[in-house]
């Protein structure tokens, strides 16, 4: 198998573990996928069809520097006391149409991913869907890929009455 | 119930202490039609910001209530507003919510319009075969009957009768000069567009955006990770508020006529506000008393569906009825022109954290107002008393702040953040009552 496949799987790897943590409330084991410097953005849209930009002068959905914004996010949920996360919805995402973008082989490598969320709210009995893509930023560390940083692009923006990091 | 005396909806007696709303007002279709044509078209209502169409030709598409709006600047910069709908078969002329144009073109049969709203082509109109009857038409855009701007937020209003806008803001502007007099440059609307929907009535937002009682219910997931990030853990890039110091502060609200309100609190971590590294600038610009009101808590509604909020920094929110139980939000983080880059980046992050529908505080609001849409099914229930709490402590006109800094409330009250007041919701429920009452009689809307 040649270099960049191998590259390939242990990517698609991570994405695959990062959604099935997502989809299964491994909270743990979602944080323990991100480094602790991690990059996690998710920009809004500046008109119907261009896409923002620069996270410092521009509105995100979400953005933070470090994976304590995460973290905090967790926390939240973890209380039991958001009435938007009781009970919690359940989702199934779907990553597919990788695509190794750059690759330093044994240190990072940049992957592109499709994905689509389906999430259920057992509360409303509502389903939507949320889909996009996104760019995943791996290194590897102490024998283990890690996310460095993450942009998420969200498709479609007319969003349900709440959108929370395991709905993308 | 009968529908042609609102009093049956709204149960005002202040002799005898009682505020009620009937929880039909938030519930019953028949209501929201009558919502549309007596407050929604008879008053005025935000259109946009002047940063959305700062040059000539400029123009950003949106509605009052139901109704498509084009507000366009014309070759001159003037600024127009008409119903975003062609006069040949009535498709909307827009497919984009903003851009700059000289003309804008029909995509159906091709009618061309000016940028101030004038016709510029009736397509193929010569060989057309039309009569003189047709000739004596006006095939100009439908302007608004008023459009105004103050301070850069503008308004329009579907009825001429309407008082000076001016004059419908009114004492608040004192309120809506400190959000707007912020930037020595102006204000500006941050790039960046979010909107979604929720499935409950859009005064489930009017009320909510100056409720001060659900803070330590609703948000206690909040308020729990900024205890966590007030001890130095978590994500400090927000540079959040020490939300519990909040608990202890003096805070309020002002009634105002026309049916806006406020609520403000003082702020226990003043250094924590993006304004605060220009505090002096701004202090030498608008005065020592006004800079300090910037740094407070301050969350404003203006009749009926727009509000300012600047509990963390500060934002502008729409919130568009599309029926009696679905809304559409749209909002905007609002910030001086011309800010430092340091700044900007740090009134994002604290925007993003609260505000965000994707934030840490707003998505336990929305899904509880569709939680009450849910609990309007009981028809059983009838007056709500949910607007009730603070009606003893309240100061009939303006109370020794207002009087000290200048302008005149209809009522004012005061007191600690253990209040947690709902008498700020008293002018929103009196102007929907009068305005309602005054639709159903066959009476104009302002005298």
């Amino acid at each position: 198998m040649s270099e960049q496949h191998e590259l390939l799987d242990s990517g698609r790897d991570v994405l695959s573990l990062e959604a099935a943590s997502l989809d299964e409330q491994r909270w743990d084991d979602w944080l323990d996928l991100f480094r602790a410097d991690c990059e996690y953005w998710v920009p809004t849209w500046i008109t119907e069809e261009q896409l923002a930009e620069n996270h410092e002068s521009q509105l995100s959905q979400i953005y933070y520097s470090s994976r304590a914004g995460l973290e905090d996010r967790i926390a939240r949920i973890r209380t039991g006391k958001s009435p938007a996360s009781v009970p919690l919805r359940r989702t199934t995402h779907m990553v597919s149409n990788i695509v190794l973008l750059s690759a330093t082989p044994g240190a990072s490598m940049t992957l592109r991913s499709s994905w689509t969320c389906h999430v259920f709210d057992p509360n409303s009995k509502k389903v939507y869907v949320l889909f996009g893509h996104s760019t995943h930023g791996l290194r590897f560390a102490d024998g283990n890929w890690r996310i460095a940083s993450k942009k998420i692009v969200i498709q479609n923006d007319y969003l349900p009455t709440m959108v929370d990091i395991y709905c993308i | 119930m009968d529908m042609s005396n609102i009093k049956n909806y709204i149960d005002d007696r202040p002799a005898d202490g009682v505020f009620r709303v009937h929880k039909d007002v938030y519930s019953d279709p028949q209501l929201f039609e009558l919502e549309m044509k007596y407050i929604f078209e008879r008053t005025w209502s935000f259109i946009g910001h002047e940063s959305q169409i700062p040059k000539p030709h400029d123009w950003v598409a949106t509605h009052i209530g139901r109704v498509p709006v084009l507000v366009s600047r014309d070759a001159n910069g003037k600024l127009g507003a008409f119903l975003n709908a062609c006069r040949h078969k009535g498709a909307r002329l827009t497919r984009t919510e903003s851009g700059n144009r000289k003309f804008h073109v029909c995509p159906y049969h091709g009618w061309a319009y000016g940028s101030d709203g004038r016709s510029a082509d009736v397509k193929d109109k010569k060989d057309g075969c039309y009569t003189p009857a047709f000739d004596k038409d006006s095939h100009d855009l439908v302007p608004l009957a008023r459009v105004a701007s103050y301070k850069g937020l503008l308004f329009g209003s579907l009825s001429p009768d309407v008082p000076e806008l001016t004059d419908f803001l009114g004492e608040l502007r004192f309120f809506i000069d400190l959000a707007m007099e912020q930037g020595e440059h102006g204000m500006e609307f941050v790039p960046g567009r979010i909107e979604y929907a929720y499935d409950a009535n859009w005064k489930l937002q009017l009320d909510n955006g100056t409720d001060a009682y659900h803070l330590t219910s609703t948000h206690t997931s909040f308020l729990d990770v900024m205890a966590k990030r007030a001890m130095g853990e978590g994500n400090q890039e927000a540079r959040q508020f020490d939300w519990q110091k909040r608990f202890s502060q003096q805070g309020g609200d002002f009634q105002f006529a026309n049916g806006h309100t406020v609520i403000w609190l003082n702020q226990a971590e003043v250094i924590k506000r993006p304004i605060y590294p220009g505090i002096e600038a701004i202090r030498k610009r608008v005065g020592a008393e006004r800079a300090d009101w910037m740094l407070k808590m301050r969350n404003m509604s203006v009749f009926p569906n727009m509000q300012i909020a600047d509990s963390t920094s500060l934002l502008l929110r729409t919130f568009r009825p599309l029926s009696v139980d679905r809304t559409e939000m749209r909002y905007w983080c609002m910030a001086p022109v011309g800010e430092p880059p340091a700044q900007r980046a740090w009134r994002l992050r604290q925007f993003e954290d609260f505000f965000n529908v994707s934030g840490l505080a707003t998505p336990d609001d929305t899904v509880t107002y569709e939680t009450c849409q849910a609990g309007f099914a009981a028809n059983q229930l009838d007056w709500l008393q949910g607007h009730c709490r603070g009606l003893a402590a309240i100061e009939q006109g303006p109370n020794d702040i207002a009087k000290s800094l200048g302008f005149n409330p209809v009522a004012s009250l005061k007191g600690g953040f253990a209040v947690q007041s709902e008498s700020a919701f008293q002018p929103v429920y009196r102007e929907w009552a009068r305005l309602m009452q005054a639709g159903i009689s066959g009476e104009k809307a302002y005298v």
